[in-house]
């Protein structure tokens, strides 16, 4: 009597549950499952052959792939670097704020709500070479001689991107961080406090641990986010100047849609992917830890 | 009432039919060029009046940034969902399958209309024998002068540079302080190899052998010795910094503010920095390239409207591309938005001959090759390896050979491969 009921119990669970599971399996599953067969074939426009593993033996013994790889590490190490440094002191200098709080809060946030895409070419026009508006600055101000070509000198270019990716990625930090110092209990930097420690220490000996899991949370998350982002680099240089910004779904991009080589680009996306579930199964298993 | 109800049924299907049949027929038209200001007139009025004449059918214009063209139609053409009409690099997606012959269509027109255009034009948008599209405008590449600032320079501006030596020294002449002779384009866009190839042929040399099964940019001695010259001029300092992000875009935008004094570039720009900076109409002038070799060609692109593969109405969308190859079209493409005729029996009409520039452009025309090369991978060519060896030997002149010897090698392979 009891099992029966629990079985009724059960499948009205999954009948529940069953709608979402359909959506996720349509915008999910198919689409990942349509990419890795994708992957399998030599796509010639409208005609495709099945190639098996091919593709991928392409991508892994073609330089540029392992080039966008390093491109994407050194891109993604800089930027989560940065968002974390960033996000955190935004989120210090909030917590502790008296007044204009919210005000600021909106202010830190607008990065956040503003489409990449947009953001980027709004960067792409301030950082033009002759008509930008930063070096129209960095000239009035003396801080550089001549204007910067921002965007068409490798290391110029790969800063610059870092910068606006920063500027687009440090609100998300921020506002996980500032969550995870509210929850700080006030007792434990009065007692910090009785026992002499100065704002340093209790940084160090307070603050820190207790954020410990939400900057693990944070970072993983972020290293996620940005390995696979496209918009900021694809609207500002295509990966260019010479492949000095050309991360792996910007490589892929170009593949797919300037070589016309999908079979290709798929291999690169599932490849993509493998790196993203191991930061994924990374995430779970320090999230796990932490706990 | 079983009888009552099975009419009314049937009344309804009559009445859904009916109102399907009176639904237009909607075709949708995606070129590069829908959002330049030059042309948006032009194609507005095309439709308005196509649409008046035709009010069974209806266009609907498919706005998208140059940069995003391709990319939406690859998108839409693999969903079998591409816009009917459409100007697109004709070989590759020829090659693709992404576009319907127009033999069909081409063949059961008159002689006459057939005769606008020559064997020559139509060539170019012919893949493996078979026409893809209908030539709809082109563009002739030629050196754009600004007028004042050759002047000003102590130049004389009917004595254009004929030779690279002639040109070098020019160019020294024309720059200054935050100014320069010209551009050097090297951003991520096929521009960056329409004009390398002329600097090329302007030497003689060839960037491809006959059969377009090998790359020889370094591999000919005269096509390295253009290239060195021509990136070299940003080491000379007498072109525009930064120029691994310079364009169409960039590059007219430096004309029209004045901080170049010439740019490479097709009848089109003009229209385009006339717009920007209005005080500079009148203030050009024309001239072949510089070369050094006689009768060196220029490069015209020639755009051409094709039907694409999924295109559920193609006779209609013919209907439209016939109307947009008209006359009446094409003397306002040319007036308007500078764009060139295609139709070789319009040269004498005297909206042509009024316009000098427009007939010197015609002239310098008579001397060129198209574009774009036909390959079906030329798009990936163009677009992708040519403009990285250009960005890399831009950064290390030292090694530009070193570099266009590895993008002979690596073109080679993928031409091979095709």
């Amino acid at each position: 009597m009891r099992s029966s009921s629990w079985t009724r119990r059960r499948r009205v669970g999954y009948a529940f549950i069953a709608p979402v599971f359909l959506f996720l399996c349509a915008v999910v599953l198919f689409p990942l499952g349509h990419a890795f067969y994708t992957s399998l074939l030599r796509v010639r426009g409208l005609s495709s052959t099945f190639v098996g593993f091919a593709n991928y033996a392409r991508v892994l013994t073609d330089d540029a792939f392992w080039h966008s790889l390093g491109v994407s590490l050194a891109f993604t190490t800089s930027c989560v670097l940065l968002h974390m440094a960033i996000g955190l002191g935004l989120a210090l200098l909030l917590d502790g704020l008296r007044f204009a709080r919210t005000a600021l809060r909106i202010a830190f946030l607008t990065p956040w709500m503003v489409a990449p895409a947009v953001g980027a070419t709004i960067w792409l026009w301030l950082l033009e070479p002759q008509f930008g508006v930063v070096n129209y600055l960095l000239v009035a101000w003396g801080a550089v001689k001549a204007p910067l070509a921002w965007l068409g000198e490798p290391a110029l270019a790969f800063a610059s991107v870092v910068a606006v990716d920063t500027w687009r990625g440090v609100p998300f930090v921020m506002l996980l961080m500032l969550a995870g110092l509210q929850t700080i209990p006030r007792e434990q930097y009065e007692a910090a406090a009785i026992d002499g420690a100065d704002a340093w220490q209790r940084f160090r000996y307070v603050t820190l641990p207790n954020l410990r899991y939400l900057l693990v949370v944070a970072s993983t998350l972020d290293v996620i986010n940005t390995i696979r982002h496209y918009d900021i680099i694809g609207v500002m240089t295509a990966g260019g100047p010479a492949g000095a910004t050309e991360v792996l779904p910007v490589l892929l991009y170009n593949t797919a849609f300037r070589g016309n080589r999908f079979g290709e680009a798929a291999a690169i996306g599932v490849l993509l992917l493998a790196i993203v579930l191991a930061f994924s199964l990374l995430h779970i298993r320090a999230a796990r830890l932490e706990r | 009432m079983r009888n009552i109800r099975k009419l009314a049924a049937a009344v309804a299907c009559l009445a859904c039919v009916a109102a399907a049949a009176q639904q237009p027929i909607v075709l949708q038209w995606q070129t590069a060029n829908l959002t330049e200001s030059q042309y948006e007139p032009v194609w507005k009025a095309t439709i308005a009046e196509f649409e008046a004449a035709n009010p069974g059918i209806k266009v609907e214009p498919v706005l998208v940034a140059r940069k995003d063209h391709w990319t939406k139609f690859v998108a839409a053409a693999q969903a079998k969902k591409a816009p009917c009409i459409v100007t697109v690099d004709l070989t590759t997606a020829a090659y693709n399958g992404y576009l319907m012959p127009l033999d069909k269509y081409w063949n059961a027109e008159p002689q006459e209309f057939r005769n606008a255009w020559s064997p020559a034009m139509l060539s170019a948008s012919k893949w493996k024998g078979q026409l893809y599209g209908l030539p709809i405008w082109g563009g002739t590449y030629a050196e754009i002068y600004n007028r004042d600032l050759v002047t000003k320079a102590g130049l004389d501006p009917n004595k254009p540079p004929k030779t690279w030596a002639e040109y070098a020294s020019w160019a020294k002449k024309l720059t200054g302080n935050d100014q320069w002779a010209t551009a050097v384009l090297g951003g991520k866009t096929d521009t960056t190899t329409r004009v390398l190839l002329m600097w090329i042929w302007s030497n003689g040399g060839e960037a491809f052998n006959a059969d377009m099964t090998e790359a020889t940019f370094a591999k000919n001695p005269k096509s390295l010795e253009a290239i060195k010259f021509y990136l070299g001029l940003v080491k000379d300092g007498v072109a525009a910094p930064a120029p691994t992000t310079t364009n169409y875009l960039e590059q007219t935008n430096l004309f029209a503010q004045q901080k170049i004094a010439t740019m490479r570039n097709a009848y089109w720009a003009i229209a385009k920095v006339n717009g920007d900076n209005p005080a500079l109409k009148g203030k050009v002038f024309v001239a072949p390239g510089p070369a050094n070799v006689p009768n060196a060609p220029t490069l015209t692109s020639v755009a051409a409207s094709s039907i694409s593969a999924s295109c559920p109405n193609p006779e209609a969308a013919w209907k439209f591309i016939k109307f947009d190859a008209g006359k009446k079209w094409t003397v306002e493409r040319a007036k308007v938005a500078n764009w060139m005729p295609t139709r070789n029996d319009m040269a004498d009409d005297p909206a042509f001959k009024a316009d000098p520039l427009l007939a010197q452009f015609v002239t310098i025309g008579n001397n060129a090759r198209s574009y774009p090369l036909p390959s079906p991978i030329w798009a990936e060519i163009a677009a992708n390896d040519i403009v990285d060896a250009v960005q890399r030997a831009l950064l290390s002149p030292e090694k530009t050979e070193e570099i266009f010897r590895d993008l002979d090698a690596k073109v080679t392979k993928k031409l091979k491969d095709v």
